[in-house]
């Protein structure tokens, strides 16, 4: 069964009951979260804060977590039928590089480990041989030197270093689809910059997709083509990243891009606009009635706090949940 | 799977780097493993000196016989060889703390890592189990056991020992399950395509293969300090001759004041034994906490 | 212009290990003035968070002072006693450490802890006067009262980390030392903790001490920025010169390296950081440098001054 989009979202919602005996109550961690990704290679960032459901978006796409209600459809097909008939072949599909470098490998095993499980689990490499090759290509890839990296432990290894090292375990399987979880957020500045040229380099080299979590709009700009903005769970906006950075529509996308730090210190926001950063309320509780964005949006009406505002399509391929576009 | 004895190779590397990096690991072992050696010399050692008889044999000897080169500690108000004894109780006591640990521990990993892997219901009605186990007054329950129980066989008491220790290292077991289940390195190890039982075998296992010692060797402790203090109010089969029973006999029969050394020797094998048990203990622990080290300063 | 408040004199920190001595902190000097904000740039592994617990007579071992001064307000902090140094800590100069707010204990309310940390640096004091210094405190990073009885976890993660600032502002100190007081936050969670910091200094004259990675936080915050490489201080100068003439190549690939929202370009330093236990020799940066000459290989650079305030350890500029 085809379909004209790689990767589809439609109204995913996951919930948790939170609190014990005496107060339970239902929290979204993501709700009626909708978007695609179309067929052609394309890197779509992920916006939001922390508590904004990024990561678990990122989770229930890897198939690590089920959804409450909806679906994910992967060139199709339900995700998690894909999963229950052939896993194998989705994992070669779909990779996840994720944030933390210092977690993501087992302090037991070399970090040659990770490498040579891609291979043996996905059938890359014929013999001992080709396999030797193929990880020195990878490292190579991404600019890692083999003997500065193989048989080390990973405490022996930088942040940097590890993390590189998963590009190179990508650039390996050579999945279609990456869903990287603030990947660069741990490293340091120089790395980050490599990194994520290496992102842009597995698209337009590999046609590799993917979806880039984050709550830095700078790298978000630096290497997405479009971008999803998320808020308390819910998608705020969705267009193309040079028309969101240059005008961006809902409220809390104009808040995060005012608030991006400028490495420009006659640009501090003290001497800037007046812009003031909204305190936010002491209790940061989900609405559960109305827009999520109600409590410290400066342009919030009556309808906001009684309406959840549907995601409408206001121009094309640009699409915003607010009441002040409807 | 992979090349196993590269695997069982890597393990060895692996222990001998860890005993040679800490002292206390490095004493405990060897004390340990020392009195291991006796143990397993204990039917040879006693052969020879005694020949076919047994050194709780009543007349081996006179009563009360000061020590000499055939009863190098002298013999108990009946006659018994009480070196030949020491060898002896020795390796009871070890046989029945090892046998009592293995059991228990094997008990608790495999429920507590049951419990901890699978969660949702089976994992509620699990914990309620260990916890109804862990309410139990296990020493009560032994002293009845042992007061009306005539014929308890050295099985018998360590199965018995074990049976109602292993919830405290099953809680623990669970706990660390839980928390290695929740790291990024399970989740990398998901989406490379591994499969339920290899990431439980190879990415969960020797992570807390350290803890699992850990419980074994405090299940050990626990079984022998059992199995002793029940000696000591007087209770446990008289046809096990284990350092409890003898220590118990050589109290009651006075020795502390007329010959307080062989009591002391008697003493010193249990206190080498928990000594030796609880360094090794610890050097574990700092070796996977190492935090430790800091604060002890060793 | 106003008076030294801390002067770093070669300060050298070390760590013993089985392979030598890694000297992270290596003969650094640095001197901060009353009232400014002082920023220490670097990336991770340059020694900035053991420069600042050296400061604070922090390390532990395995790590020692090798040598050196901390002088404040007139005095050789490492020449002070352990009674000495009690009465200094939070009354004279207190400490924000990283991921403190995340150290927050989750079973108490934020006034206990508050009063908790009060009462182990003043000693014994009734528990209203502690209240009362909560209170003023929470009042000064503009946080209403409310928060005095709240739990760590009904707080966002900005309030949290304004609450580790509130507690460290309680005795009045003069000098705030915060290492890396906004990593993992997010951008919206960044600008209010660096409003709130801005606001110690403006409102209440107490010179910062500000540690981060983050060079954007310290465009928009510090007054005097210092960036650090391997061990050593590299440059000093006053924000804006340092942003608009880097003199130092590394300060120069820092700033270019950024990614930035009008820029689609940016540029990577090449290498990888030096591990402190082998530096290179010379210039610990001419592995990495695009400008090396041969004297950089050989020839460790001094920081020397090379216009008013401003330092450099470059050959190249130094000429």
């Amino acid at each position: 069964m085809g379909s004209s989009y790689l990767l589809s979202l439609e109204n995913v919602t996951k919930s948790y009951v939170v609190g014990g005996f005496y107060s339970r109550r239902v929290i979204n961690a993501v709700e009626e979260v909708s978007f695609k990704l179309p067929q052609e290679p394309i890197v779509t960032a992920l916006v939001g804060e922390s508590g904004s459901g990024k990561t678990t978006i990122a989770r229930i796409i890897l198939g690590l977590i089920k959804p409450t209600s909806g679906k994910v459809l992967y060139k199709g097909r339900d995700v998690f039928e894909i999963l229950k008939e052939n896993s194998l072949w989705y994992r070669k599909e779909v990779q996840a590089i994720f944030q933390d470098p210092y977690e993501v490998y087992n302090p037991f095993y070399r970090v040659d480990r990770v490498l040579k499980v891609a291979i043996k689990k996905f059938n890359l490499a014929q013999d001992e041989r080709e396999a030797t090759e193929l990880i020195n290509q990878a490292l190579e890839a991404v600019g890692l030197r083999p003997q500065d990296v193989l048989g080390r432990y990973p405490h022996q290894l930088s942040g940097g270093e590890r993390q590189r090292l998963m590009l190179a375990r990508a650039f390996l399987i050579k999945p279609r689809l990456i869903v990287a979880d603030e990947p660069v957020s741990m490293i340091d500045v120089s790395l980050k910059a490599i990194f994520l040229e290496h992102l842009k380099l597995f698209k337009e080299k590999f046609g590799i997709s993917c979806i880039y979590i984050t709550h830095d709009l700078n790298t978000a700009n630096y290497v997405a083509d479009n971008v999803v903005v998320l808020n308390y769970g819910r998608v705020v906006e969705i267009g193309e990243m040079s028309t969101i950075v240059n005008k961006p529509l809902h409220p809390y996308t104009a808040l995060l891009i005012n608030s991006i730090l400028l490495p420009d210190p006659k640009a501090r926001s003290s001497a800037r606009s007046s812009f003031r950063v909204s305190e936010s309320t002491l209790r940061e509780l989900r609405p559960r009635v109305g827009c999520v964005y109600q409590q410290r949006c400066p342009k919030a009406m009556d309808k906001c706090f009684k309406e959840r505002p549907p995601l409408v399509e206001v121009q094309k391929d640009h699409f915003v949940a607010c009441f002040l576009y409807q | 799977m992979d090349k196993l004895p590269g695997r069982i190779a890597g393990t060895f590397k692996y222990f001998s780097k860890l005993l040679a990096g800490n002292k206390k690991l490095k004493v405990g072992v060897a004390i340990f493993t020392t009195i291991i050696v006796l143990a397993i010399i204990e039917p040879y050692v006693n052969r020879l000196r005694l020949g076919n008889r047994s050194p709780d044999e009543i007349g081996l000897g006179g009563s009360y016989e000061p020590p000499s080169p055939r009863f190098p500690l002298g013999t108990c108000p009946w006659g018994r060889d009480i070196f030949g004894m020491l060898l002896l109780g020795t390796r009871l006591t070890l046989v029945i703390g090892l046998l009592s640990g293995i059991v228990a521990t094997a008990i608790a990993v495999l429920l507590g890592f049951i419990s901890a892997y699978k969660g949702g219901l089976i994992d509620h009605a699990l914990r309620s189990f260990i916890d109804a186990f862990l309410v139990i007054p296990t020493w009560p329950i032994f002293v009845i056991i042992a007061a009306y129980v005539k014929i308890l066989g050295l099985i018998e008491i360590s199965l018995l020992l074990a049976l109602f220790s292993w919830g405290g290292a099953a809680r623990i077991i669970r706990a660390q399950v839980l928390s290695l289940k929740e790291r990024e390195f399970i989740n990398l190890a998901i989406v490379s395509g591994m499969r339920d039982l290899e990431i439980i075998f190879f990415e969960i296992l020797p992570n807390f293969a350290p803890y699992i010692i850990i419980s074994l060797t405090n299940a050990i402790m626990g079984a022998i300090f059992a199995e002793t203090g029940l000696r000591l109010i007087g209770l446990g089969p008289p046809l096990l001759p284990t350092l409890g029973y003898l220590l118990n006999l050589t109290l009651s029969g006075g020795f502390l004041t007329i010959r307080p050394y062989v009591v002391a020797f008697v003493s010193a094998m249990l206190i080498l034994i928990f000594l030796s048990l609880n360094l090794i203990n610890i050097g574990l622990e700092e070796e996977f906490n190492p935090r430790l080290k800091k604060v002890t300063g060793l | 212009m106003s008076e030294e408040i801390l002067r770093v004199e070669n300060l050298k920190i070390y760590y013993k290990s089985m392979w030598g001595d890694y000297r992270v902190v290596d003969d650094v000097c640095l001197s901060v003035y009353k009232g400014e904000i002082f920023g220490v740039a670097g990336e991770s592994g340059c020694g900035k968070s053991t420069l600042v617990e050296g400061i604070l007579r922090l390390v532990k071992p395995p790590g020692y002072i090798a040598g050196g001064r901390i002088i404040f307000e007139g005095k050789d902090l490492l020449g002070l006693s352990e009674e000495e140094l009690r009465r200094i800590r939070w009354r004279k100069i207190s400490y924000v450490p990283q991921g403190a707010m995340n150290a927050l204990n989750p079973v108490l309310r934020i006034e206990e802890q508050m009063i908790d940390a009060i009462i182990d640096h003043l000693g014994y004091l009734p528990k209203e006067k502690g209240r009362e210094f909560a209170a003023a405190a929470l009042e000064a990073v503009g946080l209403p009262h409310e928060v005095l009885k709240m739990y760590p976890h009904e707080l966002s993660g900005g309030m949290r980390q304004r609450v580790i600032i509130a507690t460290a502002i309680a005795l009045s100190p003069s000098l705030v030392v915060a290492d890396e007081p906004i990593t993992a936050l997010d951008v919206v969670t960044t600008r209010t903790v660096l409003e709130t910091l801005a606001m110690l200094r403006d409102k209440y004259g107490i010179t910062v001490v500000f540690v981060s990675h983050d060079m954007a936080a310290h465009a928009e915050l510090v007054d005097k920025l210092a960036i650090m490489y391997a061990g050593k201080i590299v440059e000093v100068g006053n924000v804006n010169s340092v942003f608009y003439d880097p003199l130092h190549p590394y300060t120069r690939g820092l700033i270019e390296a950024i990614p930035k929202l009008d820029k689609k370009t940016i540029k990577p330093i090449p290498g990888l950081a030096p591990s402190p236990l082998e530096w290179p020799p010379g210039c610990r940066f001419h592995p990495r440098c695009l400008f090396a000459i041969e004297r950089c290989k050989k020839e460790l650079p001094e920081l020397k001054e090379v216009g008013s305030g401003r330092l450099v350890a470059c050959h190249l500029v130094q000429g």
